[in-house]
């Protein structure tokens, strides 16, 4: 179909969203997009979610996390935001959803708020909390998993 | 502003770890609620340095017997920075809004929970703040997330008429179930708070925080009076 003329067009806002999880755990835009639908429908209903016109329209995912540009119509960004919000997990992994800046181009938005891949991470055997565990190492963070659950901490700790 | 955050010795998420994602998250300070059975206390200052926030002693009594709370508060008073005590049940509501030292009636809605303009009016006049807490706003969905949200309006309500102190948290039990001040707002605004009484509700933690800390202060002789120099007379 022909494109519209522009004073029709809709237009759009870009939220820079950081996702955190687990550092096992495999995300996928996919995953998010349905997931992102799904909490806006639950939470803003038919109707608003229809306004929103949320979709996800660039995306890097990595083991743990995950770095995802979101479009939203102008002037509806603080619903996005709170759908956002109520996303507690992504194919069954918790995550948290956190909102880093919103601009008015994709690439801006990119550029400003997100940051570039993310930092290796190394895995070794530690001691925390009197018991033997594996250690997903990180600058400043590090994820112990210990009896198979996984404990959030920093390095300072271990 | 403030999150308040559950912390214990066996917990998913360290204070350091959670001091890091709220940090991150834009907070200017975070409250430790510790349960009082297995209060856990890390180094608050070496913290609150190393990531830039402040860090409040927070400890949580969770019963619902009254004598086991009256017990407690008298043994947490003088430790804690704020003292919480978890409501989720009717008695258990009206007990801490009729205990001036108490700083916080938590999760009133929550469980069996209920509140009416009665015990609202006294967490009024004691100074018990009433939490708003968007947990299970947050996590959970379908019937017991519409619940909590009218239980939340309920509460809006019965806030605003008695002019009860609050406070507002997403309660995170984890640093993944953490959300920024803005992302809270915006969920606040969807259920029927507006942006400031959220807002006023993150930064009452704190204002909770340095009340108690300037009473504690060995310079103050009563609320509102200080030594600033002593001056031999003789």
């Amino acid at each position: 179909m022909r494109h519209l003329p522009k004073h029709l067009r809709p237009r759009y806002r870009y939220l820079a969203v950081e996702v955190e999880a687990w550092p096992n755990a495999e995300l996928d835009r996919r995953g998010f997009q349905a997931t992102l639908w799904a909490a806006a429908r639950s939470f803003l209903g038919d109707a608003d979610s229809a306004a929103l016109d949320l979709r996800v329209v660039a995306a890097d995912f990595w083991t743990g996390g995950g770095a995802v540009i979101v479009r939203v119509r102008r002037g509806t960004v603080e619903q996005a935001r709170a759908a956002l919000a109520c996303i507690d997990a992504v194919d069954g992994e918790p995550v948290r959803v956190g909102v880093r800046g919103v601009g008015g181009t994709i690439r801006a938005t990119k550029s400003k708020y997100l940051g570039g891949p993310p930092e290796t991470c190394t895995t070794e055997q530690v001691d925390f909390r009197g018991e033997s565990g594996e250690a997903w190492l990180r600058k400043d963070r590090t994820d112990v998993r210990i009896d198979g659950q996984f404990v959030g901490a920093t390095p300072e700790e271990l | 502003m403030y999150e308040a955050v559950r912390v214990a010795a066996d917990g998913r998420t360290t204070p350091r770890r959670f001091a890091l994602t709220l940090s991150n998250a834009g907070f200017d300070g975070m409250v430790l609620r510790t349960n009082q059975s297995a209060p856990i206390d890390p180094p608050r200052e070496s913290i609150a340095t190393e990531y830039g926030i402040d860090v409040v002693r927070g400890i949580e009594i969770e019963t619902d017997d009254k004598a086991v709370a009256s017990g407690a508060i008298g043994n947490w008073r003088p430790k804690a920075e704020v003292l919480i005590l978890n409501g989720r049940d009717p008695e258990m509501n009206r007990f801490a809004a009729e205990s001036p030292r108490v700083d916080v009636l938590a999760d009133p809605m929550g469980g069996d929970g209920d509140l009416n303009h009665v015990i609202a009016r006294a967490a009024a006049e004691n100074g018990v703040a009433i939490e708003v807490s968007l947990g299970r706003v947050l996590r959970r969905s379908g019937g017991p997330r519409v619940q909590a949200i009218s239980n939340l309006r309920k509460l809006h309500d019965l806030i605003e008429d008695a002019g009860a102190p609050f406070v507002v948290s997403g309660t995170p039990e984890t640093h993944l179930q953490v959300r920024g001040a803005r992302e809270l707002v915006a969920v606040g605004e969807k259920i029927g708070f507006s942006a400031d009484e959220i807002e006023t509700g993150l930064r009452t933690w704190g204002t909770i925080a340095e009340r108690i800390r300037e009473r504690r202060d060995p310079k103050t002789v009563v609320p509102g009076v200080t030594v600033e120099s002593e001056k031999d007379d003789t």
